[in-house]
């Protein structure tokens, strides 16, 4: 009885088989043919304008730039008399680019969006560092929903909150510009307490032997630079919490 | 005569009338009127194994909800001239160690022999290029050869896979002529004759007039002949001949070109070979209604090619041993009791 049973489930795959082949193919015919990307994929990052006035919806803050994991975002701003912040030059280098969205998710203003365009390769690496031009143009068709407008409410009534609100800002900034900007600091002050050292034996010496409390005042000098930088960060917080008003 | 009757019968008359006409003596009025026929049953058949090539492939596409080619052409439909272009151009490579004259000559066997069978194939009423009264015998005489060129291409390559490949083949193809020949045989008991032409005028009228339906051992013969004639065309589940993942491709490894183009397409005609044999002998061959006979034939064999083609995109490949074992435990027994069955019923007169 076993071939019966056999026989059975060879005509049961072959049913299986002519039942597929009377289905439709579900392949997509890629050039011609395209996926409808949903709203929310991840594909180039694109920079966003005022469909009314045109311009960026950008104002040079800098969080995207933070954000970016990668570093793939370079923005240069600049303050005009009104002391307001004008873009010079927002660059997204898309070899570093991991679309991971956190730029997206960082901005409050609807600027940085990743779109659902994905067919953006080149020839030459060069060609995938793209500059505002070519990121605005990108953008220009992108449709979005802007972002519900919470966070600019309390903004206005305590002012010192804001700052609070800008600290962590600060301290979490990139460290493209923070390394390079501590550095800059740190020396001066460093270079003020070698300078400093040379007089302190000095003073020392009319106190007392000159050789054990000139290793303490160069174990002094050697804490003093890491002291400096501790330093520098408070002073550093306020000043871009100011910058970010 | 070449052409009993038939369609095409008034051409060939013509033919042989200008011929006359032109005064040639009739040895080489003989000679043009089949070298003629040879060229066009050469042609056409190239064409139905191109064509059977991009079938397979938009068949195995489609079971697997793909598209298969789609490039070339409406749907792909000159994929396959394009490959053949491009295997005549390829670098014909040649191993340094091999076997001069067999390798050379094993794809001219392979594909000669598998266009010898057309010689007795009915393609349509009175389309058969010679009625021989051994037709069967012929053809499964001729097909055989095909074996002895895989083991020929297996042996003078030079190389492990391909020999192992060429072992196997013979193995197989002699293991399953036999039950194939037996299936076929209970119908020649039947008609009481080996023609070809003879089989398909006995299955004339209405269907229930085919083999398959008219005795009760029609269709045990035909499910038999075509386990059998899948494993002659060394497809699978019967490909271990050519088992891609244990032998690389078998017995054609070492070939390029278009010495592996005339493997692979021979392998095409093959198939449409035991379609064409299963068509003529179970399924009333050119017999049908309104449509021209040769349409019929056509229809019919495509089926038979497509249901092999199902087949392949169906079952796993059979082991060595499962395979021999399927060929000499089950296949030789059933299609001898099919043949006293076929015998004991004709002798008896138990049909209509």
């Amino acid at each position: 009885m076993g071939i019966f049973k056999d026989i059975k489930n060879l005509l049961a795959g072959l049913g299986i088989t002519s039942k597929h082949l009377t289905r439709h193919a579900i392949t997509l015919q890629y050039p011609e043919e395209k996926m409808e990307m949903p709203e929310r994929s991840r594909g180039i990052v694109v920079l966003l304008s005022d469909k009314e006035t045109g311009k960026l919806n950008c104002t040079a803050c800098e969080l995207c730039a933070r954000a970016c994991p990668t570093g793939a975002i370079m923005i240069k701003q600049h303050r005009d008399e009104n002391k307001k912040k004008v873009l010079d030059a927002f660059v997204i280098d898309n070899t570093l680019c991991c679309f991971c969205g956190l730029c997206e998710e960082s901005c409050n203003f609807d600027a940085i969006k990743m779109a659902t365009k994905y067919e953006f390769s080149t020839t030459t690496k060069e060609d995938l560092i793209w500059d505002v031009k070519k990121l605005q143009e990108m953008g220009l068709d992108v449709p979005y929903t802007p972002k519900p407008k919470k966070k600019p409410k309390p903004k206005p009534k305590p002012k010192p909150k804001t700052e609070g609100d800008a600290k962590p800002a600060a301290d979490a900034k990139p460290k493209a510009d923070k390394p390079a900007e501590v550095k800059a600091e740190a020396k001066p002050v460093e270079k003020k307490e070698e300078t400093a050292t040379p007089e302190a034996p000095k003073q020392a010496e009319g106190e007392a032997d000159s050789k054990p409390k000139t290793t303490e005042v160069e174990e002094e000098a050697k804490a003093d630079p890491a002291q400096s930088e501790t330093k520098t960060e408070p002073e550093d917080g306020p000043k871009k919490g100011e910058e970010n008003e | 005569m070449i052409i009993a009757a038939g369609e095409l019968y008034p051409i060939f008359e013509w033919a042989k009338e200008l011929l006359t006409g032109l005064g040639l003596p009739e040895v080489w009025q003989h000679l043009i009127i089949y070298g003629a026929l040879a060229a066009i049953l050469f042609g056409t058949l190239s064409v139905f194994a191109l064509f059977l090539v991009w079938w397979e492939r938009k068949i195995a596409a489609h079971i697997q909800q793909r598209f298969g080619p789609m490039r070339v052409g409406w749907h792909g439909w000159y994929q396959t001239i394009m490959d053949a272009v491009k295997l005549l151009q390829k670098e014909d490579i040649r191993v340094a160690i091999r076997d001069k004259a067999v390798f050379f000559w094993a794809p001219v066997l392979c594909f000669v022999a598998a266009f010898l069978a057309y010689v007795v194939m009915p393609f349509g009423e009175g389309l058969i290029v010679a009625d021989l009264n051994i037709g069967i015998l012929y053809i499964m005489a001729v097909t055989t050869f095909t074996v002895i060129a895989l083991l020929m291409a297996g042996w003078g390559s030079h190389n492990k896979y391909a020999l192992l490949g060429g072992m196997r083949s013979a193995a197989q193809v002699v293991s399953y002529e036999v039950p194939m020949a037996v299936s076929l045989l209970a119908i020649v008991v039947f008609t009481g004759s080996l023609s070809m032409q003879d089989i398909v005028n006995s299955q004339s009228g209405y269907i229930w007039n085919w083999f398959i339906f008219k005795v009760p051992f029609g269709p045990i013969a035909f499910i038999t002949y075509t386990i059998a004639a899948v494993a002659e065309a060394n497809r699978v589940p019967f490909d271990i001949p050519e088992a891609e993942s244990e032998l690389v491709a078998g017995y054609n490894v070492e070939y390029s070109g278009m010495k592996f183009a005339m493997f692979f397409l021979a392998e095409f005609i093959n198939l449409f070979t035991v379609s064409a044999i299963a068509t003529t002998v179970f399924f009333g061959g050119w017999n049908g209604p309104l449509l021209p006979s040769w349409v019929w034939f056509l229809l019919k064999t495509f089926g038979i090619v497509l249901l092999m083609m199902l087949f392949r995109w169906t079952y796993p490949r059979l082991r060595v041993d499962q395979l021999m074992k399927f060929a000499w435990k089950f296949l030789v027994p059933v299609t001898f009791a099919n043949l006293i069955l076929a015998g004991i019923i004709k002798y008896y007169g138990w049909y209509w």
